[in-house]
């Protein structure tokens, strides 16, 4: 229910194109990945798949699921949980991938659960707090939370998510240092 | 919008056609340009060209374009009708290649949107100068120079039937034999046949098909026709021959007032008509004319009765004619097609090939008890539709590279001519196909390399004979696929790379690792240096090379599709540069092989056998190496499970298959689970957001819609 009217959202984007750009501003998709929400910025969503079969690519980080072949576009996929050094999790069929454009990078995001489209005011959007919450490690991949109603969702950066791979796992160990001592 | 649609498509048909011609046109006379003179079929193709562009640009009114058309048209009339002797070949084919470039320079100014503005008055006056000066010396030679050719089609506002002064014109009387039963339909099977070829044809008795008593006429006068047509005699020959109905067939040839006079009985002499005026003469001509599109309206008709005799009639006529326009027609059926509709095209046709499987695999049709005999049917014609589909549209992506090879037999010609060196240029594996996207990348940097062989390599005349080689130079271009790749190379004989020198201008540019004995570096490495930017080794500024731009550019074009370049060089011998480019999206057959639940395709080029081994062939090191002894031999095994960290694959040898694999001069053997299949496959790359991965070169879509990785034997068995 909630998948098809982000779907119904995303059908819609695409029939009026010039309207787009004011339609996406403030809107966010969300969706459940452990215990957190989640949102992206409409304009990076291209679309929302079901979970498909994945193709695995020996060699690569952990959190890279492999490719999967959207209409003949060979696309990566990613497991966000894995992304985020949270548990794995079991794909079943509530199991989506939102595919996202980010810089003309597509990328699929697998995720356990489309929540829906939520419009979130500028104003109503917070830094993140710099200290005191302990999943730090996703933090970085943050830029802002959204307050929707008594609900907070964690608004995502998408650059950072596919690209700063190299300085998180540095800023990683410095976290795990920083922990321990 | 829908106006400036069809001005646009009209604009985009002239454009696509005189590329066409002219690419043609560089094609022949290319081909021609070391022989002594053009044959007389590529005359006639290089006048003809130049009609039909002077026809087109008259229409577009692009008149810079019809001038310079109409001139090298009418130098080629001349070299047509009078064939003069002395004609300056190599003159005349530069001056075929500056109007083809004045052309096409014209042309992609009208693709910008630009007016096409180009001064086409001092090409017109070389023309003039170089008509002028053949005709002289042919007048010297002693034949009569042939009025030019004056006429001026584009203000005439009647229009007649495609008559171009390249028209010859005939007098036909055929004779049949006695006996022959239905002469009138024997008569029309040569009218057919004679369409073909004719831009204009009379012929008498007039009613042929309807008036069955014409049979008799034509049994005891003959059957005359007077045809206008831009061919032979011989060639008319060929489509009338002697045969088991026709007795005799007279041919001669007349003049175009006899043509337009119409048949004269009786007296086959040459009668020119001084009375009439020209006004007259037009007159006559338009009203048989009209008496001609009537004549040809009736023959079509009653077309059931004849029918049999029409297409058996055909038959005579057009294999002749195949066998000539064979390389034409092919050409003229091309469309051009958006890339990017391609592109659209193939993805839908993948989404649908993944539907059909969902469909045909659907768990719906596994519930027990249902008669799916029909279903099974229906299904098995639709996948073999969806496969044909899939074939169809990967091949139609690929493109030979003929073109832009005679694109680099033009620059071999245009720089040798310039630097004064003779230079033979030969061409191998042209028809080596590659992906369009491919194409457009490697022509840039191809001319590069191919103009620095030709400027830097190759010595001039009075070095070569020297050092005692012949005074010709050869540059070679070739193609092939091999190991999943494209490989292009240019080979020169020439004077190589000066290994000390470019140390030295290295050394000078600070480039040289001060650590590192200049004698520790390999040859390769040391060429690798020509292509860094702002490095040349030429002395000399030349027109086209030496300002130590172009290898870096080259290098920077190739790496951006993924490619790469080998420098090799003898001094003294020449030197190669080898172009290696993946075959993006390019075509290969591979064997579909399966591993731990994970599909791999690898090329069919490189696989030298399958074996079935078992463990008593195995031998295993201490280290954990692995060999295995096949018939005495002994080679070094990977595991591809293993290799990758895969789950679930097959550990026992007994139950796998051992794959030998000989990738430059090295073996190894491949162990996998099973083999599924040798298919043809689209190579894609791996998206670049994953990083490379040693021994995947890129992946592909199965026919079940799954996604199979293709290993690179080379990164195997490094």
């Amino acid at each position: 229910m909630e998948e098809t009217n982000a779907q119904n959202i995303v059908a819609e984007e695409e029939h009026d194109i010039i309207d787009s750009q004011n339609m996406q501003i403030d809107k966010y998709m969300t969706f459940k990945s452990g215990n957190e929400h989640f949102g992206l910025e409409i304009q990076y969503v291209i679309e929302i798949i079901q979970l498909q079969t994945i193709t695995l690519i020996p060699e690569t980080e952990d959190y890279i699921k492999g490719i999967i072949n959207l209409r003949g576009k060979v696309i990566p996929v990613i497991d966000v949980r894995l992304r985020f050094r949270q548990k794995p999790f079991e794909y079943n069929d509530r199991t989506c991938i939102i595919v996202i454009s980010v810089k003309s990078i597509v990328v699929g995001l697998i995720v356990e659960k489309i929540a829906e489209v939520v419009e979130i005011k500028k104003e109503n959007i917070l830094p993140p707090p710099k200290l005191g919450r302990a999943d730090k490690v996703h933090s970085k991949y943050v830029y802002g939370i959204g307050k929707v109603g008594d609900a907070v969702k964690l608004l995502l950066d998408p650059d950072k998510l596919l690209n700063d791979e190299d300085l998180s796992v540095l800023e990683q160990v410095n976290e795990v240092n920083s922990e321990e001592e | 919008m829908a106006e400036e649609f069809n001005t646009e498509g009209m604009l985009d048909i002239y454009l696509f056609e005189n590329q066409q011609l002219l690419e043609q046109l560089q094609e022949i006379v290319l081909e021609q340009k070391d022989a002594e003179c053009f044959d007389e079929d590529s005359i006639n193709e290089i006048f003809r060209t130049m009609h039909t562009i002077k026809g087109s640009s008259g229409i577009m009114m692009f008149d810079n374009i019809t001038a310079v058309s109409h001139k090298l048209e009418d130098i080629f009339y001349y070299l047509r009708e009078s064939h003069p002797e002395n004609v300056p070949h190599v003159e005349l084919v530069e001056h075929v290649l500056d109007v083809e470039d004045f052309i096409s320079n014209e042309m992609e100014k009208i693709q910008a949107g630009d007016l096409p503005d180009g001064d086409s008055s001092e090409i017109i006056a070389q023309l003039d100068k170089f008509l002028k000066k053949i005709k002289k010396g042919t007048a010297k030679g002693g034949k009569e120079p042939i009025a030019e050719n004056v006429h001026e089609e584009p203000t005439q506002f009647y229009i007649a039937p495609v008559a171009t002064s390249a028209s010859h014109f005939y007098k036909i009387y055929m004779h049949f034999h006695e006996g022959t039963e239905m002469a009138n339909i024997h008569a029309y099977k040569t009218v057919y046949a004679l369409k073909e070829i004719a831009e204009d044809l009379l012929y008498f008795p007039e009613d042929i098909i309807s008036d069955e008593s014409s049979a008799e006429v034509i049994l005891q006068d003959g059957f005359r026709m007077l045809l206008q047509a831009q061919c032979t005699e011989e060639e008319i020959h060929n489509i009338i021959n002697v045969g088991y109905d026709v007795e005799k067939v007279d041919i001669f040839e007349c003049k175009a007032e006899e043509f337009l006079q119409g048949f004269d009985f009786g007296d086959h002499s040459a009668e020119i008509d001084l009375e009439s005026s020209v006004e007259d003469i037009e007159a006559r001509t338009q009203s048989d004319d009209v008496k001609e599109t009537e004549e040809e309206k009736k023959p079509e008709k009653p077309k059931i009765a004849p029918g049999d005799f029409v297409i058996k009639s055909r038959e005579p006529g057009k294999q002749k004619k195949l066998a000539k326009d064979k390389g034409k027609s092919e050409k003229a059926s091309f469309i051009s097609v958006n890339l990017s509709k391609m592109d659209q095209l193939m993805d839908l046709i993948g989404e649908l090939v993944i539907s059909e499987s969902v469909v045909l695999q659907n768990p719906d049709l596994k519930v027990p008890g249902l008669n799916l005999t029909n279903f099974n049917k229906a299904a098995a014609q639709l996948s073999k539709i969806s496969t044909d589909l899939q074939n169809v549209i990967m091949s139609m992506r690929m493109v030979p590279l003929t073109n832009t090879f005679q694109k680099m037999n033009r620059i071999v010609f245009d720089v040798s001519r310039k630097l004064g060196k003779e230079v033979e240029f030969e061409m191998i594996g042209e028809q080596t196909e590659v992906d369009k996207n491919i194409i457009e990348h490697i022509s840039d940097p191809l001319m590069h390399i191919v103009r620095n062989s030709v400027d830097h390599g190759i010595e001039s005349k009075e070095e070569r004979i020297e050092s005692g080689k012949s005074e010709k130079g050869k540059v070679i271009l070739s193609a092939k696929t091999e190991a999943g790749k494209v490989w292009i190379s240019v080979e020169d004989d020439g004077k190589g790379l000066d290994r000390d020198k470019i140390l030295a201008k290295a050394k000078a540019q600070g480039l040289l690792d001060e650590s590192k004995p200049e004698e520790s570096y390999t040859d390769k490495e040391v060429y690798q240096f020509i292509t860094l930017p702002g490095f040349s080794t030429n002395d000399q500024v030349t027109e086209y090379s030496g300002r130590g731009v172009g290898m870096d550019v080259v290098i920077q074009n190739i790496q951006s599709i993924g490619g790469t370049l080998d420098i090799e060089s003898t001094p003294g011998y020449g030197s190669v540069m080898s172009l290696k480019i993946p075959l993006t999206l390019a075509i290969i057959n591979g064997i579909v092989m399966e591993t731990g639940n994970s599909s791999f395709v690898m090329e069919t080029g490189v696989i030298k056998q399958f074996v079935s081994v078992n463990e008593d062939m195995m031998i295993h090191e201490p280290n954990g190496e692995e060999y295995v002894m096949i018939r005495g031999e002994c080679f070094p095994v990977i595991r591809l499970g293993e290799r990758y960290g895969l789950k679930n694959y097959e550990r026992t040898v007994e139950k796998g298959i051992m794959m030998i694999l000989e990738v430059e001069e090295k073996k190894i053997c491949l162990f996998v689970d099973k083999l599924v299949g040798e298919q043809e496959i689209v190579v894609k790359p791996i998206p670049s957001y994953i990083k490379k991965v040693k021994g995947l070169s890129g992946c592909t879509q199965l026919g079940d819609g799954s996604i199979a990785l293709i290993l690179d034997p080379g990164g195997m068995v490094d």
